[in-house]
């Protein structure tokens, strides 16, 4: 059928692909990567809804996603479209309404996991399926433009992360951590599909490194990357957050550092060579994966400007690091219920306390495996110089398991558990990153299973999710509650904001929910379309 | 357990739904024309009534478009129809299990997906009709050759049948996918905006164009929605040996057969 062509400029909102140059100012209207931003600062410079009016948000739409129950992604919003992901399927919604454009289903994927959401690049919108396929679509019809595999999930690797793509190229990891695998990042080509390069977290033999393992057969060392890094684009690297060496709580055979499980891996974006790296958890046995998000700020330390990564560990200590070189600045606990360390030694190495390790009769070590801040994202005002961080106080009575460690079999190498009489409580919590200290603290009684994160925004507002499932307002300078709307389920995804058709919003996924809110308006008449 | 009994038994899987040891039949029955006819009068007469006589869906949800079937194995298809799936309408059906099996056989037919039959056209041809002399490529695309005003046919061999892509091809108006129906939008402005409409309700809609373009139309800014009615896309016109090409080359489709592009 031939199709006659009038253009309509005005009401054609999404024709604009996001450029690089795009994606680098981002969030402005739009938000283009998982955190908004390359940083991670996850800061938006909206402040149609702001502090003094955020009292009167109301939801707007939700768009019930089919068959989910722990909805993960952070929206990605390119001009009035909003791409949401479930296990193995994107969706593509009209941000200002929450009608379906399209849907792409991967049905036939191995396995079924929780996914983070899209990335955008040009015209192609990439995700990756819980078998660890990297898959490229087009942005405005869904179609697929190629999809390329990129880890066997035969051998213990799954997939969920939100890619980061920058340039014109696209950057994954894996998840695995917990059975034994080699986590790895890897960047493709964005119009090809074919790989470029790859970063093993945990050296091969003979490999810078591999000396920190002992006799442990490095192939299924763990060092996980299941979240995206964040990226500065003046240094063109990336930093990339890795998880727990395998088995997670082993303290047998694996004596070392066992690099680069636990750390910071800071990468060239055109080579994947490491510039340098820090490690959080030398030889780790709690599980301790550092996915947290570096967050990349240039702010003030001690009279000069730097280049900082600030990261709040699972460990339960917030860092301060030069993303320049990785020098260690400093660190300083973020919780109370804290007793495995006392301190950090010049170089940033725990200065841990004797007999805090987990043996077959189990420990009571603080923070507890879900750890003091976990995946759920911090934001940055550049205004506050506050870093809003979701904290856990818990402890856990952790153990281990003298059995040999063989991998394929499910081994962990032991466990933590809760402590039924001591519960924990989430506080979002707004540190100084010059000290470390705590500004405000705003707490969440719930019974501490969310994995909720937050966004800032200019209009003086912090939108994040709760552990009894709301989605909150504070301010952003002493963390006063503004606003609250009860969704009803378990928040397992952050907050974005953008706008769209002129109005700003805020959504968030919420269990198998996608909300978004506004300033209520009068709703007018729509008249019936004949 | 082994056993030499009919249907060349092999395996008993423990089925903790059904609560009994389930004997499941040989692959090659269930797809077996004998156990698919069987099956379909079985399913005419039991599942008709909510499923439809051909199972593409009425009171209970359609069979035929393998988003339901395709996510079962074949023992919980059989428990689904054995017990019932509980929390829904779907009761169980206390038949004897060889009559179940069979009716597992017609349903899985229903949705048996092109890339696992037969076909005996020649692929390479049936290339060069989608890509040059058919058309098709005129509005489909496969792996991003191709237009995008109708469906996208990158997975097309994984997920329709053979009977479902004849159809489409010889008879595209017997049914239009969804989101891919003709509109004509003219605005209060007096302009036309003509093309596919992803979506429409009394509120909002959304129309892509043929150049590709989105446009996400508030209701109040519409004056008039005119749909086709009909499927943009002609009947093949094509020689029978050459739809037979097109067809093997369709049913190859798939986005699974690729494995990583390059390995390290």
């Amino acid at each position: 059928m031939r199709i006659a062509l009038i253009l309509l400029a005005s009401v054609c909102l999404a024709q604009q692909a996001p450029r690089y140059e795009d994606v680098m100012a981002s969030p402005g209207k739009n938000w283009l990567t998982y955190h908004g931003d390359y940083r991670a600062t996850r800061h938006s410079p909206l402040r149609q809804i702001n502090a003094g009016n955020v009292a009167s948000v109301v939801p707007k739409w939700t768009y019930h996603v089919d068959g989910a129950t722990k909805l993960e992604a952070s929206p990605i919003v390119v001009d009035g479209l909003m791409y949401v992901t479930n296990s193995n399927e994107v969706t593509a919604l009209d941000a200002r309404t929450g009608r379906r454009v399209w849907r792409y289903r991967e049905a036939n994927a191995k396995l079924s996991s929780v996914n983070r959401g899209v990335a955008v690049m040009g015209e192609r919108v990439f995700f990756v399926t819980s078998d660890c396929h990297l898959v490229a679509l087009h942005r405005i019809t869904g179609a697929l433009l190629w999809n390329s595999r990129y880890a066997n999930s035969e051998e213990n690797y799954f997939c969920t992360l939100a890619p980061l793509a920058v340039k014109d190229r696209v950057m994954v990891g894996v998840g695995g951590g917990e059975r034994g695998m080699r986590g790895f990042v890897a960047a493709f080509s964005g119009s090809t599909g074919e790989e470029l390069w790859r970063f093993n977290t945990v050296p091969k033999a003979g490999e810078p490194g591999a000396d920190t393992w002992d006799k442990f057969n490095t192939d299924w060392g763990g060092g996980g990357t299941w979240m995206n890094g964040t990226y500065d684009p003046e240094l063109n690297l990336v930093y990339w957050p890795t998880g727990n060496p395998w088995p997670d709580y082993y303290t047998g055979e694996r004596r070392g550092d066992n690099l680069y499980t636990c750390s910071v891996v800071a990468l060239d974006v055109n080579t994947g060579k490491l510039r340098w790296y820090f490690q959080f958890m030398p030889g780790d046995y709690h599980d301790w994966d550092s996915q947290s998000i570096p967050v990349l700020v240039d702010a003030d330390w001690k009279g000069k400007t730097r280049k900082l990564l600030l990261h709040p560990n699972r460990n339960g200590w917030f860092y301060v690091i030069d993303r320049v070189t990785g020098e260690f600045l400093n660190a300083t606990p973020f919780v109370d219920r804290m007793n495995w360390a006392k301190g950090m030694d010049a170089k940033g190495r725990p200065i841990e306390i004797p007999g805090l390790v987990p043996n077959a009769n189990g420990v009571k070590i603080c923070p507890s495996v879900r750890g003091a801040s976990n995946w759920m994202s911090p934001s940055w005002n550049p205004d506050t110089k506050l870093l809003y961080v979701p904290t856990l106080e818990q402890c856990d009575v952790y153990s281990t398991s003298s059995q040999k460690a063989e991998s394929m079999l499910g081994f962990s190498g032991g466990g933590g558990e809760g402590i039924p009489s001591e519960p924990g409580q989430f506080y979002l919590r707004a540190i100084d990153y010059r000290t470390g200290k705590r500004v405000w603290e705003y707490p969440m009684p719930g019974p501490g299973t969310m994995w909720a994160g937050t966004v800032s925004t200019a209009g003086g507002v912090v939108f994040f999710g709760d552990d009894d499932g709301n989605l909150v307002a504070v301010d952003a300078t002493q963390g006063k509650h503004l606003w609250h709307y009860a969704m009803g389920q378990k928040l397992t995804a952050s907050p974005v904001t953008f706008e769209a058709g002129g109005k700003q919003y805020v959504a968030i996924s919420a269990g198998s929910e996608i909300y978004a809110f506004g300033l209520f308006e009068p709703v007018k008449p729509v008249p019936v379309i004949r | 357990m082994r056993t030499t009994v009919p249907l060349l038994i092999l395996f008993v899987a423990h089925f903790p739904a059904a609560g009994v040891d389930v004997v499941v039949p040989d692959a090659d029955y269930l797809t077996s024309a004998e156990a698919v006819v069987a099956g379909q009068k079985l399913f005419a007469a039991a599942c008709g009534a909510c499923h439809g006589r051909s199972g593409e869906g009425a009171r209970g949800p359609n069979l035929a478009d393998g988003g339901l079937i395709r996510r079962l194995n074949n023992t919980r298809l059989f428990a689904s129809i054995k017990n019932g799936v509980p929390g829904t309408d779907m009761p169980g059906f206390p038949m004897a299990d060889a009559k179940i099996w069979q009716i597992v056989a017609f349903v899985r037919s229903l949705s048996s997906p092109a890339i696992e039959a037969r076909l005996e056209g020649d692929v390479p041809r049936g290339s060069a009709v989608f890509f040059g002399a058919g058309g098709c490529s005129g509005c489909h695309s496969i792996r991003g050759r191709g237009a995008s005003l109708g469906p996208d046919l990158s997975n097309a061999g994984a997920v329709m049948t053979v009977k479902q892509m004849r159809e489409s091809l010889t008879d595209p108006g017997a049914r239009i996918a969804a989101g891919f129906g003709g509109v004509s939008v003219r605005l209060k402005s007096g302009e036309m905006v003509e093309g596919i409409a992803k979506n429409r309700n009394n509120y909002s809609l959304q129309v892509l164009d043929s150049k590709g373009m989105m446009h996400l139309f508030d209701a109040r800014d519409v004056d008039s929605v005119r749909e086709s009615g009909k499927s943009p896309m002609p009947p093949a016109r094509l020689k029978a040996e050459e739809l037979g090409d097109l067809l093997a080359f369709l049913s190859k489709q798939s986005v699974r057969t690729e494995a990583g592009r390059k390995r390290r």
